[in-house]
């Protein structure tokens, strides 16, 4: 029983950081049809953000968050200007967003390892390795701020989608662009926004993820697999259906990883990817099928 | 005297495309109802998209209260007084009824206000305020089309254009649709409607305008043109009419 409680516990702790991870990668691609295979890379260039405030001035990681959020955020407005205003008009666009972001991850991935080589890096704030314990059972209190900071974040993102004058704009063109344009959102103007909030996110997990997993520029790749499957599985675009794929997953990746050996563990995800394309393409909360 | 909605030898398509519109031309008067009818094609959405400023003027020249719209964007338009509702899926299918009339608000700056005006819209359609906190996507469809012709009066607008408000409504319902719009022409708000089933739409305006392969055949009042017999032959087959 106990064995259970402290699975699962983990899992949650983890759930917390991919929900945050997804939910920035949902937004992006809510809004914009934008299937952001870069955001992961751009989690890592966070998390940089985050280890090097540590490891030069001292910072602690969750003091740097704002700081890779705006970072980060100020990025995203360079890249959609750069590269997704212009060919937003076009009828390829989510399909082009692929090839596209692929490119900036490998470009992203390229740089942070000519600037800080491809070693294995993690944040070491003490409660890194440190933990509570309730008994025999034990907390890590890395996990646990990371989790609540995600927590915390995800609550503020949902408050203001659901009650600013932004948040709503954001919303509508999410389910209707054209209806919004006419109601006189400037669409282009809000895909602008939430593709620089989606990217902060990217750079507030970053942060978290930085004294939660050790990390190298390559790492990505693993993780774009794992998101992909949060995010198709929460119903592309729902950001309440990422983050409960997210605990969800996490929870049964943890007893997997317990139960029938660590390897196995992320494969959790890509059976749970494979399982919803294959009876549920619209994913646990979205209504119909569009997966890019 | 300046007209209070004129438009005159409109060419536009979509791109790089075609002409849909060549040459279209229609008058406006104020308080009235007007509905454009032809054949599938024939440019009658295209047309309620150049005048919302959805899609570029390449020839022609819109004019509104003696000011050309040429150029303008939607949310221009939108300032001006003209409100579009397009082919069905005009609302935000997971926002609440009140979030839906909230976005019909979007341009005003005044949220009390726009809370106010949400206030009197429920206190015409009632049905909307039994289901001001249930998604809009959830509604009935004749409900989810009340809700979309109410949400453009938010903004009190002058002229509100409504494409084929009718679509796809059980034949009661569509009446309720037609009461609705007279209801608010007798507002002396200003209604142009695309209608694919021409005798119904013509029987409940004022005035009619044919369109066919992007021209205008010929316009009048509705009754006049409800009975010419060019319609009666280009439109429905010669069939008799009413």
């Amino acid at each position: 029983m106990e064995q259970i409680i402290q699975v699962t516990i983990l899992g949650i702790g983890l759930g917390g950081v991919f929900a945050l991870m997804g939910s920035g990668l949902s937004l992006v691609f809510g809004v914009m049809r934008i299937v952001n295979l870069a955001h992961p890379s751009l989690i890592i260039a966070g998390a940089f953000t985050a280890y090097w405030g540590f490891r030069l001035w001292g910072i602690d990681p969750l003091v740097m968050l704002p700081v890779a959020t705006l970072l980060l955020a100020a990025i995203g407005v360079l890249l959609y200007k750069i590269f997704f205003e212009r060919n937003a008009k076009s009828a390829t666009y989510s399909e082009m967003t692929v090839l596209l972001t692929f490119a900036i991850a490998m470009i992203i991935e390229g740089a942070l390892g000519a600037m800080f080589s491809n070693t294995q890096r993690v944040t070491s704030p003490s409660y890194a390795t440190d933990a509570f314990f309730l008994g025999d059972i034990f907390i890590p209190k890395g996990q646990l701020y990371a989790g609540m900071v995600s927590m915390l974040i995800i609550g503020l993102l949902a408050a203001f989608l659901k009650y600013s004058r932004l948040g709503y704009a954001i919303r509508a063109t999410t389910q209707n662009r054209d209806a919004a344009a006419l109601l006189g959102v400037n669409v282009n103007m809000v895909g602008l926004m939430s593709f620089a909030i989606g990217i902060g996110l990217a750079g507030a997990a970053g942060a978290l993820t930085s004294f939660v997993f050790s990390f190298f520029p390559a790492k990505h790749w693993e993780w774009i697999a794992v998101l992909m499957s949060l995010v198709v599985m929460g119903g592309m675009g729902s950001i309440v259906g990422t983050v409960v794929a997210s605990f969800g997953l996490s929870i049964v990746a943890a007893f997997v990883g317990a139960y029938v050996g660590s390897t196995w563990s992320t494969m959790t995800f890509f059976l749970a990817l494979f399982l919803v394309l294959l009876f549920r393409p619209q994913g646990l909360f979205g209504e119909k099928p569009e997966l890019l | 005297m300046t007209e209070f909605l004129k438009v005159e030898g409109i060419t536009a398509g979509y791109g790089d495309g075609p002409a849909i519109l060549d040459g279209a031309h229609m008058t406006v008067q104020q308080g009235k109802v007007h509905c454009i009818i032809g054949p599938n094609g024939a440019g009658k959405s295209t047309l309620m998209k150049v005048i919302a400023g959805m899609l570029p003027v390449r020839k022609g020249e819109v004019i509104f209260k003696g000011e050309n719209l040429k150029g303008l964007r939607p949310d221009q338009t939108l300032r001006r007084g003209i409100a579009f509702v397009p082919q069905e899926r005009a609302l935000f299918p997971k926002m609440t009824v009140r979030e839906n009339l909230r976005m019909g608000g979007y341009i005003l700056n005044n949220d009390r206000e726009r809370d106010r005006r949400i206030d009197e819209i429920f206190d015409r359609f009632p049905i909307l305020r039994e289901r001001a906190d249930q998604h809009a996507g959830t509604m009935s469809g004749g409900q989810q089309q009340t809700l979309a012709m109410a949400r453009t009066l938010i903004l009190r607008p002058e002229i509100v254009m409504f494409d084929e408000p009718s679509l796809g409504l059980a034949p009661m319902i569509v009446r309720e649709m037609f009461a609705i719009v007279r209801m608010i022409a007798e507002q002396g708000v200003t209604v142009l409607l695309v209608e694919q089933n021409a005798v119904m739409g013509l029987k409940h305006a004022d005035w009619g305008v044919v369109l066919d392969l992007g021209r205008t055949l010929f316009e009048g009042p509705a009754q006049e043109v409800l009975h010419d017999p060019r319609i009666q032959e280009l439109y429905l087959g010669g069939r008799k009419v009413a």
